[in-house]
C-alpha cells in the first residue's frame, strides 16, 4: 500500500511539471501586463516610458519567457509563489489568509453531499417506484438542472430577505469567530455548493444500489434465511458502495469549480475570490498559483480514489 | 412499491392478458421505450418549444431585445410588457427569447463541436491504439485535470470575451471527455468477432473503425451530446455570472440573469431574474430527461 | 415410502409481469420429493425448471407471484404450506437455510465479492443458531474441511476471487450445508464448472445425500447428468411438466414424444461419429404466443387435431410413470413393433 502511494505520488511530479509550463504559458498569452493594472490610466499619462521599462525590470517582466519559467518553477520550489501585481502581498500569505475558509466550505459541502445524497439515494432504491423515490427522482434532476449560483439566489431571497433566518454572506460578524458562532454563515453556502454533487451522488447511489440488489448474491443471502435489512444494508449496501466512493472522488473537481460561484454569491472570502479577482485583474501570480494548486488536488483526489477502491474492494490490487 | 400496488399491477396485466387486450406492436423496441418514458416525451415537447420560441423570436414579442426604455424601468410585468422590463427598460420576455437563441446555439454548438472532435480522435485511437492513442489520451488527461472552470476563466482572458471565442474554449475544454468515452467503447467493440472478422478481410482500419464500429456506438454518443449541451448551457451562464462570459452588450440567458447581482433587484424585482433563472433551468431539465430516456433506450439490459 | 415424502408440490402455478406482459412461466406442475433420493428436473432454458426451484425457496422477483397450487413441507411438526407465508416473514426465513438450502449455477456471482467465504459462512449459521462469531467460524471451518477444501483455517478468512471455481462451489455447498438442511436445491450447479470439476462436485453432492439421508431437488439441462445423478426425473417444456418417473422408467422407456426427441438428439460417447442424432425441429415457441393446446404439438410428429385444441391431462401407469401426452399409448406401440422388427 506505501509503496503504491510513493509510485502514484512519484508518477505526478512529471505531470505537474508539464501542467505548471502550460499554467505558465497560458498566462503569458494573457494579453497586457501587469504594469498597465498597476497605475491608473491618469497616472500613466505622466509616468514616463523609462520609469515604465524600470519598473517591468524590476518586476522581471522583461526576461525570456524560458528563463522566468524556471526561475517560477524555482521560486515555487523553495516555497515562494511571488507577489500580488497589485497589492505586493506575497502570494503564499494571500492564499494562507484565504484557504481555511475554501477548505471549511468544500469540506462542509463535501459532507453534506456525501451523507444526504447516498442516504437518499439508498432510500430511493429501497423504495423504488414508491412516491418518496418518485419525487426523489425528479427533485435530483432538478438539483443538477438549476445554475448553482440561481439556486443560492434563491435560498438568499427566501432564507435571508423572506425569513430572515441567516445572514446574506460574509463569513463571521467579528467577535463572534467561533466555530458555532460561524455555523450561520456556512450553512447556506455548503448546501447550495453541495446541491448538484448531492443530486449526482443520490442519483448514482439509487442505480448503484439497485444494480447491487440484482445481483445473485442477493438471491443467495435470501436463500440463507437472513433478514432483509440485513440483506439490503450488508450485502447490498457494500458492494454499491465503491461506485458510489468513485463517483465523489472525481467529482472534487466539480467542488472546487462550483466553490469559485458560490463564493462569489455569499461573498464568501475564499480562494474562489480571490481567483475570480485576479482574473479580473490578470494577476497572474496568483492565477498561476491558485490553478496549480487546484490541479493538484485534482491530482491528489485521483490517488485518493484509488486507495478508497482498494480499500472497498478486495479484488483491486494496489499495482 | 408496495407490495399490495403491485399484487394490483399484476392483476391488471393478468386481466388484460385474459381479455387478450395485449397484443405485442411492430414499433421498434427502441422507440416503444422512449414512448414509455413519461419524462423523455415531457423533455421533447419542452425542448421543442423553447428552441422554435427562441429560434423565432421575432415572430412572438413586438420589442428588440436591447432597446432602452428609460421611462418604464424595472416595470413589473403588464400586458404590454408580459415579465416586465429590467433597470434600463428592456423588456424581460423578448430578452429571454433573445437570450435564449444564443445560450442554445452556445451550448448546443459547443456540444456538438465537441462530439465531432472527440469522437473522431476517440473511434480513431480507440481503434487504432498504440502512440497515436498514447498521446491524445495523455493530453485528455492533463485537460481533465483541470476543474473546469478554472482552465475556462484562463483561457477567456487569453483569447478574449466574445461570444465565438467562448464556444471554441468550450469545445477545446469539452472534447476529452467525449473522446474517453468513445474510445471506451471502441476497445469493447474492437473485441467483437465481427469486427476481427472485418479484419480478416483486409478492410482498412479506418473504415473498420468509422463504418462498421462508430454506428454501434451511436447510442452513447448522443446520450452524451445531449448532456454535454445542458453542461454547457449552466457554464456560460455561471461564466456570465461571473462576468467572464459573453460581452454584456448581447443577450445570453446568464447574462441577464447576472444583473441579480445586485441585492436590490434580487429582493424587489423579482421578474428580472427568476423567469429567466426558470426558462434554463427549464431547458437543462428537458434535455437531461431526453438523455435518459435515450440512454435508457440504448441499454437493451433495461426492460422496458 | 410414503414416510419419507418431505415436500410436495401440486398444480403448482406461477406467472410472471414483465414488460407490461403476462408469461405463465409455470402451469400446473406436480411432484414430490423423498429423503435420500434426488429428482433431477431437466428442460431446455425457459422451460421454467429454475423458476420451480426459486418457487420452492420463495425467491422468485418481484413481479412475478404463485398463482395457485400448494407447496407442502412435511415437517415433523406437521405440514407447513409454504406459498401462504409471507415471502421475508420470520418462518420463511427459518425454511431457508435450516430445512431447505440453495446452491446456484455460478458460485463466482452467488457469493458476495467483498466478503470473505468464512463471513458468509457465519453469517447463515449465526443466524439459524446461537453460536458466537469464534464458534461459528470453527464451524466453518470444519464444514469446509468435509466439503473437501484444502487448508480450510487459511481459506476461510480468503475472499470468493482467490478460490477456483470447484472450490468456489464446494464452499457454496458447505454453506448450504451449515445448518444440515432437509433439502439441497441444486440449481444448474455445474454448468459454469469444468467438467472434470463437474464430476467431482455430483460426487460430493451424492456422498451428503447418503449420508445427511437429505432429498435432492437437481435443476439441469443434461440428459447425461441426468442418467448419473437421478433417481427420479421430471421433464418440463414450456411451464408443464410433461412426463416423469424413475430414471428407469424414463431412459429406457420414454413415453412423451419431447422426451423421446430430446434423448435422440443427444450424442451417446463410444457410439462413433456415424450415431443417428435428430434434432427437434422446429423452435420453442414465445412464451408469449403459446400455441393453445399442447404445448409441444407444433413441433410433434405425432401431433394430431386433438393436440391443437386442448392441453392433455396427465395419465400415469407402471405405478408412477406419469405422461402428458394423448397419444402415448400409441407410441409406445409403435415403439415395441420398432423394437420387434429390430
Amino acid at each position: 500500500m506505501i509503496n503504491f502511494i510513493i509510485r502514484k505520488i512519484l508518477a505526478l511530479i512529471p505531470m505537474l511539471v508539464v501542467i505548471s509550463f502550460l499554467i505558465f504559458l497560458g498566462v503569458e498569452l494573457m494579453p497586457g501586463d501587469a504594469v498597465d493594472f498597476m497605475i491608473s490610466p491618469e497616472a500613466l499619462s505622466t509616468v514616463s516610458p523609462a520609469e515604465l521599462e524600470a519598473l517591468r525590470d524590476e518586476l522581471g517582466l522583461n526576461d525570456p519567457f524560458i528563463v522566468r519559467y524556471f526561475i517560477w518553477l524555482a521560486n515555487i520550489l523553495r516555497g515562494d509563489f511571488g507577489y500580488s501585481l497589485q497589492s505586493g502581498v506575497p502570494v503564499s500569505q494571500l492564499m494562507a489568509n484565504t484557504l481555511p475558509a475554501t477548505l471549511e466550505l468544500t469540506v462542509a459541502a463535501l459532507l453534506i453531499s456525501t451523507l444526504l445524497g447516498s442516504l437518499l439515494g439508498v432510500v430511493s432504491a429501497l423504495r423504488k417506484g414508491s412516491i418518496a423515490d418518485n419525487v426523489l427522482t425528479v427533485a435530483g434532476m432538478i438539483g443538477v438542472a438549476i445554475p448553482q449560483f440561481l439556486f443560492g439566489l434563491v435560498m438568499i431571497v427566501v432564507f435571508v430577505f423572506n425569513l430572515e433566518w441567516l445572514p446574506v454572506g460574509g463569513r463571521m460578524t467579528p467577535g463572534r469567530e467561533l466555530f458555532f458562532q460561524r455555523l450561520e454563515y456556512l450553512v447556506l453556502p455548503a448546501v447550495v455548493l453541495g446541491l448538484a454533487l448531492t443530486a449526482g451522488v443520490m442519483r448514482y447511489s439509487r442505480a448503484s444500489m439497485l444494480d447491487s440488489l440484482n445481483k445473485d448474491y442477493i438471491k443467495t443471502a435470501r436463500s440463507k434465511g437472513l433478514k432483509e435489512w440485513r440483506i439490503n444494508l450488508i450485502h447490498g449496501l457494500r458492494v454499491a458502495m465503491t461506485p458510489v466512493a468513485v463517483l465523489i472522488g472525481f467529482r472534487l473537481p466539480m467542488l472546487i469549480g462550483g466553490a469559485v460561484v458560490i463564493e462569489q454569491v455569499f461573498q464568501w472570502q475564499g480562494v474562489g475570490q480571490l481567483f475570480v479577482m485576479a482574473v479580473r485583474s490578470q494577476n497572474t501570480p496568483i492565477i498561476m498559483m491558485i490553478a496549480f494548486f487546484s490541479v493538484l488536488m485534482v491530482l491528489v483526489s485521483s490517488i485518493l480514489v484509488d486507495i478508497v477502491t482498494a480499500i472497498l474492494d478486495p479484488r483491486v490490487k494496489l499495482s | 412499491m408496495g407490495t399490495r400496488a403491485l399484487q394490483k399491477k399484476m392483476d391488471q396485466i393478468l386481466y388484460r392478458e385474459q381479455h387478450g387486450l395485449l397484443k405485442s406492436s411492430n414499433k421498434s423496441r427502441a422507440l416503444r421505450k422512449i414512448l414509455a418514458n413519461k419524462l423523455a416525451i415531457i423533455g421533447l415537447v419542452l425542448f421543442v418549444a423553447i428552441t422554435i420560441l427562441c429560434v423565432f423570436a421575432p415572430l412572438f414579442t413586438p420589442y428588440q431585445p436591447n432597446s432602452i426604455d428609460l421611462r418604464n424601468r424595472l416595470a413589473p410585468p403588464t400586458f404590454g410588457h408580459l415579465l416586465g422590463t429590467d433597470q434600463i427598460g428592456r423588456d424581460i420576455w423578448t430578452r429571454i427569447l433573445f437570450g435564449g437563441r444564443i445560450s442554445i446555439f452556445v451550448g448546443l454548438g459547443s456540444a456538438l463541436g465537441a462530439a465531432l472532435i472527440g469522437v473522431s480522435l476517440g473511434t480513431y485511437a480507440g481503434y487504432r491504439g498504440g502512440l497515436l492513442d498514447a498521446t491524445v489520451m495523455k493530453i485528455s488527461e492533463i485537460m481533465m485535470s483541470f476543474p473546469q472552470i478554472i482552465l475556462v476563466s484562463i483561457l477567456v482572458t487569453i483569447v478574449g470575451q466574445n461570444l465565438w471565442n467562448l464556444m471554441y474554449i468550450f469545445i477545446l475544454t469539452g472534447w476529452s471527455s467525449m473522446y474517453r468515452m468513445a474510445r471506451s467503447q471502441m476497445l469493447s467493440i474492437r473485441e467483437q468477432e465481427y469486427i476481427q472478422a472485418l479484419r480478416a478481410f483486409g478492410i482498412s482500419k479506418a473504415i473498420i473503425a468509422f463504418k462498421h464500429m462508430l454506428p454501434n456506438a451511436i447510442g452513447p454518443i448522443f446520450v452524451n451530446i445531449t448532456l454535454s449541451t445542458a453542461m454547457f448551457i449552466l457554464q456560460e451562464a455561471a461564466l456570465s455570472f461571473l462576468g467572464l462570459g459573453v460581452p454584456l452588450d448581447q443577450p445570453t440567458w446568464g447574462n441577464i440573469l447576472n444583473v441579480a447581482q445586485d441585492l436590490t433587484i434580487l429582493r424587489e424585482s423579482w421578474w428580472v431574474w427568476l423567469p429567466v433563472g426558470v426558462a434554463i433551468t427549464v431547458f437543462v431539465l428537458a434535455i437531461n430527461f431526453i438523455g435518459d430516456g435515450l440512454r435508457d433506450a440504448a441499454d437493451p439490459t433495461l426492460i422496458g | 415410502m410414503r414416510d419419507d415424502l418431505i415436500l410436495q408440490v401440486k398444480d403448482l402455478s406461477v406467472n410472471f409481469y414483465t414488460n407490461q406482459r403476462c408469461n405463465m412461466a409455470l402451469r400446473g406442475v406436480s411432484f414430490d420429493l423423498r429423503k435420500g433420493r434426488t429428482l433431477c428436473i431437466v428442460g431446455e432454458s425457459g422451460c421454467g425448471k429454475s423458476v420451480t426451484a426459486n418457487a420452492i425457496m420463495q425467491l422468485l422477483p418481484d413481479l412475478s407471484r404463485i398463482e395457485s397450487g400448494n407447496i407442502t413441507f412435511k415437517g415433523q411438526d406437521g405440514d407447513i404450506q409454504i406459498e401462504k407465508l409471507p415471502k421475508n416473514g420470520k418462518q420463511m426465513r427459518k425454511l431457508r437455510g435450516e430445512v431447505m438450502a440453495m446452491i446456484f449455477q455460478d458460485p463466482m456471482t452467488a457469493l458476495n465479492p467483498v466478503f470473505t467465504v468464512g463471513f458468509q459462512m457465519n453469517e447463515m449459521i449465526q443466524a439459524h443458531t446461537d453460536l458466537r462469531k469464534k464458534a461459528a467460524t470453527e464451524k466453518s471451518i470444519g464444514l469446509l474441511t468435509d466439503m473437501g477444501v484444502p487448508l480450510p483455517e487459511q481459506r476461510v478468512h480468503e475472499y470468493p476471487h482467490q478460490f477456483s471455481g470447484g472450490m468456489r462451489q464446494r464452499a457454496m455447498i458447505a454453506m448450504a450445508m451449515a445448518c444440515a438442511p432437509e433439502i439441497l436445491i441444486a440449481d444448474e450447479p455445474t454448468t459454469a464448472l469444468d467438467v472434470t470439476i463437474q464430476a467431482q462436485i455430483f460426487e460430493l453432492m451424492l456422498e451428503l445425500k447418503e449420508t445427511e439421508h437429505m432429498a435432492i431437488l437437481l435443476i439441469t439441462h443434461d440428459m447425461g447428468v441426468v442418467a448419473e445423478m437421478a433417481d427420479d426425473v421430471a421433464v418440463m417444456y414450456m411451464g408443464n411438466m410433461v412426463e416423469s418417473g424413475t430414471v428407469q422408467q424414463i431412459l429406457n422407456s420414454p413415453s412423451h414424444p419431447y422426451t423421446i426427441a430430446l434423448l435422440q438428439s443427444i450424442p451417446v460417447l463410444g457410439h462413433g461419429k456415424n450415431q443417428n442424432l435428430e434434432p427437434i425441429r422446429g423452435m420453442t415457441p414465445d412464451p408469449y404466443h403459446r400455441p393453445p393446446g399442447c404445448q409441444f404439438a407444433p413441433r410433434c410428429d405425432f401431433a394430431t387435431d386433438i393436440c391443437a385444441s386442448r392441453l392433455p391431462d396427465e395419465s400415469v401407469f407402471d405405478t408412477n410413470h406419469m405422461v402428458r401426452c394423448f397419444h402415448y399409448e400409441e407410441i409406445k406401440r409403435n415403439k415395441e413393433i420398432q423394437h420387434g422388427k429390430k
